[in-house]
């Protein structure tokens, strides 16, 4: 057995003591088929950068990776600036076998004790800009090299006294980084401690000598010491954002592991542009969707409020392109593109390459107009959520103005007076072109009604809020009395009634059976009706979310990554928490068992907001109203406890719900409503005991 | 030096047969040989053979079935591939002949089956060779492998998945979607082919169509050599359909309750 402690200096000694607790341990594939796989799932990221977890001898078949999210090429179809690799080595003879992302203490671990070599590396967070990595492996097998020696004559390098760095430019975008190493030998085992710091913008080349002082600083302060500050940071973080789950170890990994790359997202200053992949791969070339509004923001409203509000930043910096953009379409208002990367031009490709050859067009870009709604929601909930009364009030309230208008610029009205919007394509991608697409409409009935009270909060012009509110009454919303639900979009009751039966899911449709024929059936790819009861229950017929379930989730193949999860959260808001988890389970694998076959270009970072709101949403039944915390939850039989801890109107508060009833604790006075009832909450906090509800002694 | 054997009769798809052996054998680097089990009365393909300039041994089957013999000069040590006609003579869509049908399901080398209406001229290196693969981990990661030895190394390997009820892919974004499950489905299976090709519905159908549109000189399918019911469904469909060679590769597969179908050859009550 190789002692691999022999020859270790002091401060890696320090950090390969750690045994990761199984509790917060993911371990990565060790075949080579999975290689890639691997990368992804330990993939490191601090403030929306990342860096993926590539063996440090790389080669070939894999696919090292050092990006910012937000930070684009300059190409006419943008994708993430690859930033200088740092964590590559000249290490031979190693395995696969041994590697663990450590969520408790955000670091990849390798162990690999077959071959003798281990290494540990982690992205400050206690100290922004600052990665560390260590690694020992016998001397035979471990050459000394400068870094950078494998970066491509593009990547402009330098030295300064024992400060290595490179940097990645594009255009106006860079990415830059500072590298020290210290190598030790010993006992025939030789060591290295490598300091890194970076420095990424989009607007303009970063300066070299700032992130060499930045590492020559953190080097002095020591590996050590450097460890010690990151875990305490996230000592911190894990105590105001933990998930428990009792009664399910899978879906507890991916909650932590869902909650870890939520945290890590986004900087809680600046502009956060946050792919469907966040910094852990080059998917989608990092554009930014309606996933960040919708699936990923939500959470972060609640467990990092600030990263939240960056996420709000980005929309508002580009409020004068959708602007623009609504223009060109003459129309009022701001539309916000599908696809958005540095400019806030629209950059969803046009043509894709057919899969069994040709081209397809590509409908995303001019159809998905729900994303205007979308963003105008999110700053909506963020201001619900912080409690921030005056978040709209700024810039962020523009979002919402400015997507009333347009709206109101959208709906064309028939003879009746009714109100359409026709030609759109809704969440459910399988069916381009319809018209009145039920979340899309129901979506800019939200808004517009939202705008006009923004507007009479301020005490602004009366007569724009009276327009939006007629327009909103007038929009069709597609509401079926008879099923007691919506239909989808005018005409879905008339298509092929196949169900979503014909695989197990999650499955595509749209692949089994071809496009067309999907696009005629009802086959459903991910909630849209289903999505609104989420999003703005409040809006829709009380009382009608179960018969929307019934009517919609046997249609739904959950073709997209991003339904399972949404799914699940209305399941347990319908009191069906044993399908719901069956649906979670789902989401929970979608990168620990790569179900999709592309976790190995990143992980799903919009399913794990999904996740994130299906738990605290649905099962614990959390939802700010009207300055209250309403507390409703629905777990199921094999879960013995679910506690999650977050923030609510900028303190912490901490909800479990057991056998035993509620329990809710909380830094000052809340307003609760528990199960519909009014109730409140003092510090430390208090417990409801189990339904029927009655104030436990 | 390894050989590919051709197994050769006198009726007019024994042409098409050694022309694709010598045209393997020459882009591999081997040896060809041809071999004839002889009968009573019926001369053997010498002609043929000289003319082709391709050494043919002439087997006594006496007392045996013709199969058995062919089988074992398949065995034969430093024989890469056989080949044998789909049947005897053109005619349109039909399964193969009984001796080309036994030698494909209990050969253990790959067999190259040559339809009799297989073109000649075709395969002019470098050689464009279809690859079904149903993405399943147990076969298709020796597959590739496999193919590097028995093929040519300037061949374009076109990979074909075609999606089922077991692996159509969940894309999110489509315009982003099917690339990013096309990549990875390469490098994890296939890392030397140019492209997937993803298609959709009945397999041995979907295999047919692509092997025109892609304008394949040769396509390649592993499979089991299970033909009890409900397997080799595909092997049988496009084998009967082909005007191109079909090589097909066994694989070895546990048989146990749990296995399922894992290769596009034997996708079962869906082929």
């Amino acid at each position: 057995m190789v002692d691999l402690e022999a020859g270790c200096p002091g401060a890696l000694r320090r950090v390969a003591d750690h045994e990761v607790d199984p509790a917060w341990g993911v371990s990565l594939p060790s075949d080579r088929e999975r290689e890639r796989v691997a990368e992804s799932l330990g993939a490191l990221c601090e403030a929306g950068v990342g860096v993926r977890g590539a063996r440090e001898e790389d080669g070939p078949g894999t696919s090292p990776l050092f990006v910012a999210s937000g930070v684009f090429t300059a190409d006419a179809l943008p994708h993430l600036l690859p930033g200088p690799d740092w964590t590559r080595l000249d290490v031979s003879g190693g395995g696969r076998a041994g590697r663990q992302l450590d969520l408790r203490e955000a670091m990849l671990v390798r162990d690999d004790t077959e071959n003798g070599l281990r290494s540990t590396r982690f992205l400050s967070a206690g100290r922004p800009g600052i990665g560390v990595l260590v690694a020992t492996a016998p001397t035979e097998r471990f050459a000394v090299r400068a870094p950078f020696e494998d970066e491509p004559p593009a990547v402009e390098q330098g030295r300064a006294a024992d400060t290595w760095w490179a940097r990645s430019c594009d255009g106006d975008a860079g990415i830059a980084v500072a590298v020290r190493d210290r190598w030790s030998t010993q006992d025939g085992r030789r060591s290295l401690e490598r300091v890194v710091a970076w420095s990424a913008d989009a607007h303009s080349i970063p300066e070299v000598e700032p992130i060499v002082q930045r590492v020559v600083e953190a080097e002095r302060v020591g590996v050590a010491a450097l460890v010690d500050e990151h875990r305490a940071a996230w000592r911190r973080r894990w105590a105001d954002a933990d998930v428990v789950v009792e009664g399910d170890p899978v879906l507890q990994r991916a909650a932590r592991l869902a909650v870890y790359h939520l945290l890590t997202a986004a900087a809680s200053h600046g502009a956060a542009a946050i792919g469907p992949r966040g910094a852990t791969g080059a998917a989608y070339g990092g554009h930014v969707f309606w996933d960040a509004d919708v699936f990923v923001l939500p959470a972060l409203a609640a467990i990092a409020p600030d990263a939240a509000r960056a996420v709000v930043r980005y929309r508002i910096d580009r409020l004068p392109a959708a602007r623009s953009a609504a223009r060109a379409l003459g129309l009022g208002g701001a539309r916000f593109p599908w696809e958005s990367a540095a400019s806030g031009v629209d950059v969803t490709p046009d043509l894709v390459r057919a899969p069994g050859g040709g081209t397809i067009v590509v409908r995303t870009g001019d159809q998905e107009e729900h994303i205007v709604s979308d963003v105008a929601w999110a700053a909506d909930l963020v201001a619900r959520w912080t409690g921030d009364a005056r978040f709209l009030d700024g810039p962020a309230g523009e979002l919402v103005l400015d997507a009333a208008r347009y709206w109101a610029s959208r709906v064309e009205l028939d003879a009746a007076g009714r109100g359409h919007v026709r030609d759109v394509m809704g969440p459910d991608e399988y069916h381009p072109a319809v018209d009145d697409d039920a979340f899309t409409n129901v979506m800019a009935r939200w808004t517009l009604r939202r705008a006009a009270a923004l507007v009479d909060a301020r005490g602004g012009p009366t007569e724009a809020a009276r327009r939006w509110r007629e327009v909103a009454d007038d929009l069709v919303d597609g509401w079926d009395a008879a099923r007691g639900t919506y239909e989808q979009f005018a005409g879905y009751w008339t298509l092929e009634p196949l169900l979503a039966d014909l695989a197990p899911r999650p499955f595509g449709a749209d692949m089994l059976l071809g496009p067309e024929r999907v696009a005629a059936s009802q086959v459903v790819k991910q909630p849209d009706v289903l999505m609104l009861h989420q999003l703005v229950p409040d809006e829709l017929v009380p009382g009608s979310l179960p018969a929307a379930i019934d009517a919609y989730e046997p249609r739904t193949c959950h073709g997209s990554s991003l339904s399972p999860a949404t799914v699940a959260g209305l399941q347990a808001r319908a009191g069906r928490a044993d399908e719901a988890a069956a649906t979670l389970d789902l989401a929970a694998r979608i990168d620990l068992d790569d179900l999709t076959g592309t976790t190995a270009a990143g992980l799903h970072l919009a399913t794990m907001g999904g996740l994130w709101q299906a738990l605290a949403g649905g099962f614990l039944g959390v939802r700010p109203v009207d300055g209250a915390l309403h507390v409703d939850p629905c777990l199921p039989a094999a879960w013995a406890s679910l506690r999650m801890t977050f923030r609510f109107q900028g303190e912490v508060v901490s909800v479990l719900v057991d056998a035993d009833g509620i329990e809710v604790r909380c830094e000052r006075p809340l307003h609760v409503v528990v199960h519909g009832r009014p109730s409140s909450c003092d510090p430390p906090g208090r417990r409801w005991a189990a339904r029927p509800v009655e104030e436990a002694s | 030096m390894s050989t590919v054997l051709a197994a050769v009769d006198n009726s007019p798809a024994a042409g098409p047969v050694l022309a694709a052996a010598r045209r393997l054998a020459g882009a591999t680097g081997s040896s060809v040989r041809a071999v004839h089990v002889g009968e009573p009365g019926r001369p053997a393909p010498q002609e043929l053979a000289d003319r082709l300039a391709v050494e043919l041994t002439v087997v006594d089957g006496t007392g045996r079935e013709v199969e058995d013999v062919l089988l074992e000069s398949f065995r034969a040590e430093g024989v890469r591939m056989g080949v044998v006609g789909a049947r005897d003579v053109p005619g349109g869509a039909r399964p193969v002949g009984h001796i080309a049908q036994r030698l494909v399901e209990s050969s253990e080398v790959p067999v190259l089956v040559v339809p009799p209406d297989a073109p000649e001229s075709a395969g002019r290196p470098p050689w464009r060779v279809l690859l079904p693969l149903e993405g399943d981990e147990e076969t298709s990661r020796d597959l590739a492998g496999r193919l590097a030895r028995l093929l040519p190394s300037d061949v374009e390997l076109v990979v074909l998945h075609v999606a089922t009820a077991a692996t159509a892919p969940v894309v999110d974004h489509a315009e982003w979607g099917i690339s990013l499950w096309a990549e990875e489905f390469l490098a994890r299976y296939c890392p030397t082919a140019s492209r997937v090709d993803l298609r959709s519905g009945d397999v041995g159908g979907r295999i047919l169509e692509a092997c025109a549109d892609v304008e394949a000189d040769l396509v390649v399918l592993s499979w089991s050599q299970d033909t009890s019911a409900g397997h080799a469904a595909v092997v049988r469909d496009v084998l009967a359909h082909t005007t191109i060679p079909v090589a097909l590769i066994p694989v070895a597969r546990r048989r146990d309750a749990t296995s399922t179908a894992t290769s596009a050859s034997d996708a079962g009550a869906e082929g």
